[in-house]
């Protein structure tokens, strides 16, 4: 009975939600699921091989490290929480099918181990590890993949052609040969295994939000803007509204990549900022290097977020500005 | 049933209530114990001082500790019996009080206090002040020191929001003793000089609502179901508008705050003259075999409860004083009830969450829920790395420590255990400075 038993002690709340880390990060893997079919369906089975090898490096790259740092087996199942996984699986939808097998391991272990755990781990890194590890692979392997799909402005089809010629027409004339449709579908599109399919990503990112994992307006703010900026910089073409909207890994990036807990700032109006300047950053970038930048502009934001949360800071309830001075 | 809409404050969080354990079993007088210990500090402020001695024969409601200083209140016997110990016993909640042990022996006779000669707010004062009236929320300030503000008060607010799950005695008195409320709050508001009284209750329990909204002298304000309501800054912006400037207390905004319980205790003391000598307790929690709200006296041994409730289920594995989200563990049953306990849970494995601490993953998740907008994860950073300083410029001191930001976190960071640590070294740091 309860006299002879050693009871829990600990400080309150002695109530506390079931959510934890592990299960919102599951949680994310499972958004990104309908996007990863899509792109197998869409790129074949070198796309599930890209992805399942990003998925394993991440996930192997962090136990190893972990080994390393001698903790035990037990401790480091204990510790498992999916964000490997997540990692893993984005650096894997951000790669062509046109890449070689071997960079995506470079990418998931350069964003785990460097940008991730030699940072503290979970929580503590800087940057978003998986648009390190795109980026890590974008610069590294330019010799390798010539031909870059450039993501998705062209059709499959044009995937030879320079990503710069695509862009270019589709922000001198808002003609994309493709029409809306196929871009919010994916289909016929060329682009990385998890970008093309909106659809699929828009699922996705509806279920993170009905689960209150995270705020819907947060993307939608950084979505709009960069289409309202880009129109706005090629003279009020608003036929280039939705394609600039629908193209490349923006819904990608917006949904799954910006909204990382660990990278954007901590308070509501200081997300507002961060993610309006995204979406300005992303669209001026585009139009000024006629090259896909999203993840170029998360990363670059991801280090003003230390400086957005300095300033924004939560005026305790009942707070009155104390006049300076005497 | 309609539902009733209610006012809300920003933030805060939605607990899950888990009032229907004890909610509909009536207020059940305990038998008086068969040893009480009376602790001499059932309140804030100092410590009563005994004035029996070992061997003396007490009655009921007899004085045993004699208030000292300007806030402390007066402790009064709560069964007959024989004085057999006074001593400094480590209660379960790990705090070293003087206890004076009385062994009862079942005499039933009591002391009362000679009528009030007339109704004047100085008297109303003087009679609380002698009865021993403390907060009985749970703060345990001294009512009577409450009562005699240095600024000019306009509202009285009677707290029935009782927001704290599981927690179910204020709603049971406030539907079976609705009249001695009603006497009481207009015993305190005469004592203010006041005339305005507003019962604040929360929209779960719309027949108390329903039943002070007969009394036409008083406004009753209907709650959103929020957690933490019952948190006097925020109960006083839901019911009149006004927000309690940092730092500041009720008492600034021209407000007096009071729980039913308390009022309660006011009219005892005015119309039955009687002393504070007993309280009323939920018993609840999914370890208990049968949850229950009890009238005890002060003293009485929780394992004394236990037996009268039916006993402890075998996977009980937390026993609260208080609520479940401000209230403490106790480490074990060498505990007895008090002025300011409102309940003792009994949680099992099921109820409670005991999941280790993981690195905090920056969600902001505690600062979307804090309702006093502080920055949680910011304040517990600067805690852990000892650097109060910090943790005072991000306004540790505000804290009111009702554990939304630890209740809501995924990484089940113990935010409100380094934050309550920051606020004691802060303290300290300030107290060092002043000498």
């Amino acid at each position: 009975m309860v006299e002879n038993k050693i009871l829990t002690y600990s400080s309150s709340p002695h109530v506390k939600t079931k959510r934890t880390t592990r299960f919102i990060m599951a949680n994310v893997c499972i958004a990104l699921l309908p996007s990863c079919i899509a792109g197998c369906i869409f790129f074949g089975l070198y796309a599930l091989l890209l992805l399942s090898f990003a998925v394993v490096s991440a996930f192997l790259s962090e136990v190893i490290y972990k080994l390393l740092e001698k903790k035990n087996l037990n401790q480091i199942i204990k510790e498992f929480d999916f964000t490997s996984i997540v990692t893993g699986l984005l650096v894997g939808m951000t790669v062509g099918v046109n890449y070689p097998w071997y960079t995506v391991i470079f990418g998931s272990v350069f964003a785990i181990i460097v940008v991730k755990m030699l940072f503290g781990g979970t929580g503590c890194n800087l940057v978003n590890p998986a648009i390190a590890g795109r980026i890590f692979i974008f610069i590294s392997f330019q010799s390798v993949v010539t031909a870059w799909v450039l993501p998705n402005f062209a059709s499959i089809n044009q995937s030879a052609l320079t990503g710069a010629t695509a862009l270019d027409s589709l922000l001198k004339t808002g003609n994309t040969k493709l029409s809306l449709l196929d871009l919010f579908l994916g289909t016929g599109v060329a682009g990385c295994i998890g970008e093309t399919c909106k659809l699929a990503l828009i699922l996705g990112g509806i279920y993170l939000a009905v689960l209150g994992i995270i705020n819907i307006l947060y993307p939608i703010i950084y979505i709009v803007i960069t289409g309202v900026f880009t129109v706005v910089l090629c003279d009020f073409n608003f036929a280039l509204f939705l394609p600039s909207i629908l193209s490349g890994g923006l819904i990608l990036g917006a949904i799954f990549m910006a909204t990382d807990y660990v990278t954007t700032p901590n308070t509501n109006l200081g997300n507002v900022i961060y993610f309006a300047l995204l979406g300005l950053i992303n669209a001026g970038l585009r139009v000024a290097t006629k090259m896909e930048v999203v993840s170029f502009s998360i990363l670059l934001m991801n280090l003003v977020v230390p400086l957005i949360d300095k300033f924004i800071v939560l005026k305790p309830f009942g707070y009155k500005k104390v006049k300076e001075g005497k | 049933m309609g539902k009733i809409k209610g006012k809300r404050f920003p933030y805060g969080i939605h607990v899950d209530d888990m009032k229907y354990l004890s909610k509909d079993a009536p207020i059940v007088k305990m038998p008086a114990p068969e040893v009480a210990y009376i602790s001499m500090s059932q309140h804030i402020g100092a410590q009563a001082i005994p004035v029996v001695k070992v061997g003396d024969i007490v009655t009921k409601r007899q004085l045993i500790g004699q208030s000292s200083g300007a806030i402390s209140a007066n402790v009064y016997s709560s069964i007959c019996g024989e004085v057999i110990a006074i001593e400094d016993i480590v209660n379960g909640a790990g705090q070293k009080l003087k206890y004076v042990v009385i062994k009862n022996d079942g005499r039933t006779d009591e002391i009362r206090f000679e009528n009030v000669p007339d109704f004047e707010p100085q008297t109303i004062i003087d009679r609380i002040r002698l009865a021993g009236i403390v907060g009985l929320g749970g703060a345990g300030f001294p009512t009577a020191v409450k009562l005699s503000p240095t600024t000019k008060l306009d509202t009285l607010i009677i707290n029935g929001a009782e927001c704290e799950p599981y927690l179910t005695c204020d709603y049971r008195l406030m539907i079976e003793h609705a009249d001695e409320i009603y006497r009481g709050a207009k015993y305190t508001a005469k004592s203010l000089g006041i005339n305005k009284i507003i019962f604040g209750i929360e929209s779960n329990k719309p027949d108390a609502i329903e039943i002070f909204s007969k009394y036409s002298d008083v406004e009753v304000v209907s709650l959103a179901k929020q957690y933490p309501m019952g948190s006097e800054k925020h109960l006083i912006y839901c019911c009149i508008g006004r927000k309690v400037p940092i730092g500041k207390m009720p008492f600034d905004v021209g407000v007096c705050v009071n729980n039913v319980k308390t009022m309660i205790a006011v009219n005892h003391a005015m119309e039955s003259n009687k002393a504070l000598s007993s309280t009323v307790l939920t018993v609840s929690g999914k370890g208990i075999k049968k949850p229950m709200n009890i009238r005890v006296q002060l003293g009485t041994p929780i394992k004394d409860i236990i037996e009268f409730c039916g006993g402890t289920c075998d996977n009980v594995s937390k026993v609260i004083a208080g609520g479940p989200m401000m209230g403490k563990a106790l480490i074990n049953l060498n505990h007895y009830t008090r002025k300011v306990d409102s309940g003792f849970l009994f949680l099992t494995d099921e109820e409670i969450d005991d999941k280790q601490p993981t690195n905090c993953i920056n969600c902001a998740k505690c600062a979307n829920n804090c309702p006093m907008r502080l920055m949680p994860m910011y304040i517990e950073s600067f805690a852990l790395s000892g650097d109060y300083t910090n943790a005072e410029k991000y306004g540790a001191m505000n804290c009111i420590e009702c554990g939304s930001c630890a209740f809501n976190c995924p990484a089940k960071r113990s935010l409100v255990q380094s934050i309550s640590m920051a606020k004691a070294k802060i303290k300290e740091m300030k107290a060092n400075g002043r000498k």
